[in-house]
């Protein structure tokens, strides 16, 4: 018995040292990019004495990142020279002329319009595939998931040439539209929804409800969890595209990671400027995280059936 | 408030290569307030055929009307019907109130407070007033099931459908809601239909008991009907607790011969007459244990109180008994035992179709038996 507990002890902290091990590796490039935003790039790239404490450079570093000539990190009120263009959506316009956009406020704005649409669509595709019978369904879903292995270096391309075909070159819509239906995010919605059990569908349907009221009033409310995690997974997703919004996007119209890319100059490196632009980026997403996080309750879906 | 009519109705599955007849032309007439049980084993239809009353399921072919009007089209949500499910299906993120409400929220005008008041009623009658408030997981089962019933009610639907609904249930819980079912549903008289793989809850329940095997309708009849009438072997099989004991004869003349030596002479001949084989059927309770019968062999006998299980074998052929609690014979022990040839069943060799069934006299004979096939 008392050789039993040993054991466990040892396990346990084994499985603590390596889960904290994990934390440290994760944390310390982010704890890093912090550090370094608050520092003179001469302090922080120092190979003899780096430091490693916050220093008292950051709105320095912050006023030369705003002070470029080729990047709008954050934006400032409006000269009215910039607004937005989704289309047919120019009531959008006055409003977004009070506003001169950076590339925070750009991928913010992309990022959200994404998230929505795309959880609206992935969890609609999901909920087709995991809840109906439907001619070549099998097929359908194999070919969206089949798409998941497409890089995106080899559609950059045919996408460019699709997006100025229908005139969205230097769009907004042109980084939205081509992952709207994400495979990865019908795929996730689709697995989650198969545990709806399908008495509980029934007896809406039942209760009067219409196929389309299913989805919303049964099977919306009983993914919130799921629905959560997949919201992060496709604003990260859309945060972090880089490769098609460099190609498909003006200089006024850059999101964060090409905002970024523009500090590599050709001379040189603008490190501190980058390192206050990598700060500054995970803001959003980390507020995200936290206002998303409670969500996160499993079992939402219980007391649905008697086992 | 209507009857329900099902005519040749057909359910055929296609799953991968198998081809399943679920439902194999089933005609049922379900009358105006009527409770009706469909009972049978597990994958014999009834859940199926309950389905397609539903709407849940699409007919193969055949047709269902309430009343007068044809459904057999309409979808679930136009038929006007009510189910209770077997695990209740209750919508886990709404409370009570709502999953009461839901039904009328969706399918009727009523205004909002209109849907509170008729929840509130309905709820009264549950004696579940005080849950209005609570999710579904933090009730209890017996608390759940009577929510789900609330949903049901509320409507006012043309008919109540059940699947199964207190198969959830510990033992006490059911009995206790099983009459309180039949209560209610006696008081809202509405036409219903309930599905359970559970005899005696048929058979308790049950205005009538509509019996399935294999995707066909076997009989249906009130409770004594099938139990002293039963169509076919199957039935007498399945109706009847513990179950009638059946075994192969051979007939000479008048005499049957069985195994471990059974052989008894029919007064009256006429249902074996011309067959060389039949399948001889005796309910436990019909077999009293006397001095000079048929000999078997005890093996284990079950002390029940009111009554004794005496399990046995005459030959390779095992029996169950019902036997008055004093007699109380050791395993091993051989006794013997006497029926009376009213009690007596006969089937069909082949068929299993019924040549004679309970002739006491119990209560009149409602149908005559079917034509049984002739033995060739």
């Amino acid at each position: 018995m008392r050789e039993e507990t040993r054991r466990e002890a040892v396990w346990q902290f084994l499985t603590y040292a390596f889960v904290l091990l994990g934390a440290v590796v994760t944390m310390v490039p982010l704890y890093w990019i912090a550090v370094a935003s608050t520092l003179k790039e001469s302090e922080f790239l120092s190979s003899t004495s780096p430091r490693l404490l916050p220093g008292d450079s950051f709105l320095a570093n912050f006023e030369s990142l705003q002070a470029r000539q080729n990047v709008q990190f954050v934006g400032h009120p409006g000269e009215m020279t910039q607004y937005i263009d989704l289309g047919p959506f120019y009531f959008a316009y006055d409003f977004w002329h009070l506003w001169d956009m950076g590339a925070m406020e750009s991928s913010i704005f992309v990022a959200v319009v994404y998230t929505a649409l795309s959880l609206l669509l992935c969890s609609m595709a999901g909920f087709a595939f995991a809840k109906y019978e439907f001619r070549f369904k099998k097929p359908i879903f194999y070919a969206i998931l089949a798409t998941l292995i497409l890089p995106i270096q080899l559609l950059v391309i045919p996408l460019f040439l699709l997006m100025s075909q229908l005139g969205l070159t230097n769009n907004y819509w042109a980084i939205i539209l081509p992952w709207a239906a994400n495979p990865l995010g019908i795929f996730l919605m689709r697995q989650n929804m198969r545990s709806i059990p399908d008495a509980l569908l029934e007896s809406a349907r039942m209760d009067g409800a219409t196929e389309f009221q299913l989805y919303y009033k049964i099977a919306l409310p009983t993914m919130k969890s799921s629905l959560a995690a997949l919201a992060i997974i496709l604003f990260l997703f859309q945060w972090n595209l880089f490769l098609f919004p460099l190609v498909i996007l003006d200089q006024g119209k850059y999101t964060i990671p090409v905002a970024i890319n523009q500090l590599v100059g050709a001379q040189r490196v603008y490190y501190d400027q980058i390192m206050v632009a990598a700060a500054l980026s995970v803001i959003p997403v980390f507020l995200l995280f936290l206002f998303l996080q409670k969500q996160f309750v499993s079992g939402i879906l219980a007391g649905a059936v008697k086992e | 408030m209507s009857g329900i009519t099902l005519q040749t109705v057909r359910k055929e599955f296609e799953t991968g290569d198998e081809h399943v007849v679920a439902v194999d032309d089933v005609d049922l007439e379900i009358r105006d307030g009527e409770f009706l049980v469909l009972v049978g084993p597990s994958g014999c239809g009834k859940t199926t055929t309950l389905r397609c009353i539903a709407g849940l399921e699409d007919v193969t072919d055949g047709t269902i009307a309430f009343g007068d009007d044809d459904v057999t089209d309409l979808r679930a949500r136009e038929r006007d019907v009510a189910m209770v499910f077997q695990n209740y299906a209750l919508y886990p993120h709404m409370n009570v109130r709502e999953n009461i409400g839901m039904g009328l929220k969706l399918s009727s005008s009523m205004t909002s407070a209109e849907i509170d008041a008729k929840v509130q009623d309905v709820a009264e009658l549950l004696g579940i007033e005080d849950l209005l408030g609570q999710k579904p997981k933090e009730l209890s089962g017996g608390q759940q099931q009577r929510v789900a019933l609330g949903r049901a009610i509320v409507r006012d639907p043309a008919a109540f459908l059940m699947d199964e609904p207190l198969s959830n249930l510990d033992a006490k819980l059911r009995a206790q809601m099983r009459t309180e079912l039949q209560t209610l549903q006696h008081d809202l008289d509405v036409t219903t239909v309930y599905v359970t793989h559970d005899q005696t809850e048929a058979m308790a329940m049950g205005d009538r008991i509509a019996i399935m095997n294999g995707g066909e309708l076997q009989q249906v009849g009130t409770a004594e009907e099938v139990y002293r009438s039963p169509v076919n072997e199957f039935v007498a099989d399945f109706i009847g607790s513990p179950s009638i004991n059946t075994f192969d004869a051979t007939v000479e003349g008048a005499t049957l011969h069985g195994p471990g030596g059974f052989e008894y002479t029919l007064s009256d001949p006429s249902p074996v007459e011309g067959r060389d084989r039949v399948r001889v059927g005796i309910r436990p309770e019909d077999m009293t244990l006397v001095d000079d019968g048929v000999a078997i062999d005890t093996t284990v006998l079950e002390p029940m109180g009111n009554e004794n299980f005496l399990y046995a074998t005459m030959g390779d052929q095992e029996l169950t008994l019902r036997v008055v609690p004093s007699a109380r014979p050791s395993p091993g022990d051989t006794v013997e035992f006497a029926f009376d040839e009213d009690a007596l069943y006969l089937f069909d060799a082949n068929s299993g179709a019924a040549l004679k069934t309970k002739t006491d006299a119990g209560a009149p004979l409602v149908e005559e038996p079917e034509e049984p096939e002739v033995a060739e």
